[in-house]
């Protein structure tokens, strides 16, 4: 009998676990996915670069949820109760079906020896001077 | 001379083999550099919304401290501001530090930061570096206050000093800084920055990490001062977009975990960049990061051009002419007494001895000479260092000095005059020596 109770709960336990599983990696959901919040708290905007307008708790933030858009600042576009919103990447686990850039940096040692002589910017957008140019 | 044995020690001594990396493992560097402006296809400058979830991202890691080191000076519109102003929230409910830095000498009258963010009561800091000859080799105890309170003595801590005193202070209480720190340079690259790579004059590429032998270090010292140079920094560095991109990375989650972070750019035509003497032109937020490193490192007791002698404060260039005085007068001492002992000899019995003898006799004695004239610099300058914490530069100094004196001792002062004036004269004939050809001094073949 106990052999029987055990049996049963080891496969209810491996049967909840796969379900787990399979919410965790979203194998039913196709194409770019937001697996789960990462971060204890979840900000959506409104625009790529635009203004935070909601926050969400991470274990109120949807599983599974399908990526419907990607900004070229990483910006993820998710829809959160019924809303479209954007997502900082680091907040969520995803999937892509593409590959990220990779991160690398190449100093060049001829830039030390010299420096440069302007302002980043510098003129844009002054008025221009009166006479012939 | 001072400054130079300073970036000497830097780059051949201490740099590579005797810098402690506690403070390498310590702090780090977030940079925003062209690389990534393009990878997130966002110009400069940046929405303050932009960075907030930078800062955000940093936070997650839940860093020591984090300084941010822009400047928002200017009021301009943008509607992500209260992005950054909610952020600031976030770091006060985690508990994490967070600074912001303050502008200087504004033509007009602007505030340090702009009043919106001042308005949430970050601490503001200053970010002046001193630059000697353009290289950044000291570091400021004391800066302007803005919106800290002043300490007993009405003066704000710097920078780096505010930083380390409010996350390293407890651990290791900051020892009285008489107007500035000597920065010590690593010159060991942190090991985090293998993504990053160089390129040689020839167009070469290579690791950051390329071991340099002994004596091809110091030739190139002399020869090839720029080959020595690197341009991969000391700290620990990590692009931005690294957040965003792989933020759970083994290497961004060690950099970024439990770090004083600097916040910072890197970006073409900023004019934020500084020469440094071990890697020329780097952006200058690694200066308040060196900075930090060191007072880590030397666990709150930085190296000081100036001490404090029985509560004054003393320069490091008198500290210099008083340590050089005991052993100029040791070597002199030495000099006499082995002058008296060769005149008694000339007098007493002289004992024969054959010329090659008297060489090698002679070069031993030099060699010795010159080992002791170094040996007791030494010995002073690390009394100096250990005892009241005088910066290795200016100690370095000495031994050059006492040297060089040595060695005028060594020749004769009054031979050395005597030998100029015949040769500009045109070759008067010198006396003929004495008896004994172990003697070199004018003083000597009069006597």
């Amino acid at each position: 009998m106990k052999l029987g109770v055990g049996v049963c709960a080891a496969i209810a336990v491996i049967a909840l676990s796969q379900t787990a599983l399979a919410a965790e990696d979203c194998s039913s959901s196709g194409g770019d996915v937001v697996l789960q919040a990462r971060t204890p708290e979840v900000d959506l905007f409104d625009t790529p670069s635009g203004k935070k307008v909601l926050t969400v708790e991470q274990s109120k933030f949807p599983a599974c949820t399908p990526i419907t858009g990607r900004a070229p600042n990483f910006m993820l576009q998710v829809s959160v109760n019924g809303g479209k919103y954007w997502v900082p990447p680091y907040m969520v686990k995803y999937r892509f079906s593409g590959k990220l850039p990779a991160v690398c940096r190449n100093l060049a040692m001829g830039s030390n020896d010299e420096k440069v002589g302007s302002t980043r910017g510098l003129g844009e957008g002054c008025p221009k001077a009166g006479g012939a140019h | 001379m001072q400054r130079y044995s300073q970036d000497v020690s830097d780059l051949l001594v201490t740099g590579p083999y005797f810098y402690g990396t506690e403070g390498r493992d310590n702090v780090s560097v977030a940079v925003v550099d062209e690389n990534t402006l393009h990878t997130l296809k966002a110009p400069w400058p940046w929405k303050y919304g932009d960075h907030a979830r930078i800062l955000d991202a940093l936070l997650q890691y839940k860093p020591k401290a984090v300084v941010i080191d822009f400047l928002f000076v200017d009021s301009r519109s943008d509607d992500t501001l209260q992005n950054l102003i909610d952020e600031i929230g976030r770091y006060r409910n985690a508990h994490v530090p967070i600074y912001f830095e303050g502008g200087i000498d504004l033509p007009y009258g602007e505030n340090p930061l702009r009043p919106d963010l001042a308005k949430t009561g970050v601490p503001v800091l200053d970010p002046t570096i001193p630059v000697n000859a353009g290289v950044a080799r000291q570091y400021n105890a004391t800066g302007r206050c803005f919106n800290q309170k002043p300490d007993a003595g009405g003066a704000c801590p710097s920078l780096a000093m505010r930083v380390f005193r409010d996350t390293y202070g407890k651990k290791y209480p900051l020892a009285p800084v008489n107007d500035m720190m000597e920065l010590v340079w690593g010159t060991r690259t942190a090991p985090e920055n293998h993504w990053i790579t160089r390129t040689d004059a020839n167009g070469d590429q290579h690791s950051c990490f390329e071991e340099m032998s002994l004596l091809r270090r110091w030739y190139l010292a002399f020869f090839n001062t720029s080959a020595v140079k690197s341009p991969c920094p000391y700290t620990a560095e990590f692009p931005v977009d690294a957040l965003l991109l792989s933020p759970d990375d083994k290497d961004v989650v060690k950099m970024a975990t439990n770090r004083v972070i600097f916040y910072g750019g890197a970006l073409q035509g900023a004019q934020d960049r500084t020469y440094t003497p071990v890697n020329d032109l780097l952006p200058s937020v690694f200066v308040h990061a060196m900075a930090m490193d060191n007072l880590i490192t030397f666990h709150g007791k930085p190296y000081q051009n100036a001490i404090s002698l029985g509560g004054k404060i003393a320069d490091g260039n008198l500290v210099q002419i008083v340590a050089t005085i005991p052993v100029i007068l040791i070597l002199s001492l030495i000099h006499w007494r082995g002058i008296r002992r060769e005149r008694r000899g000339l007098r007493g019995t002289q004992r024969e001895r054959s010329a090659t003898f008297e060489y090698f006799f002679e070069k031993t004695v030099e060699k010795v000479w010159h080992y002791l004239a170094f040996g007791l610099a030494l010995s002073v300058g690390l009394v100096l260092t250990r005892s009241v914490g005088l910066s290795v530069a200016n100690w370095v100094e000495v031994v050059f000095v006492s040297v060089e004196l040595a060695a005028m001792l060594l020749v004769g002062v009054p031979d050395a005059v005597w030998g100029y004036l015949h040769h500009v004269l045109g070759g008067m004939p010198l006396p003929e020596p004495a008896v004994s050809p172990a003697l070199e001094t004018v003083e000597e073949r009069v006597t």
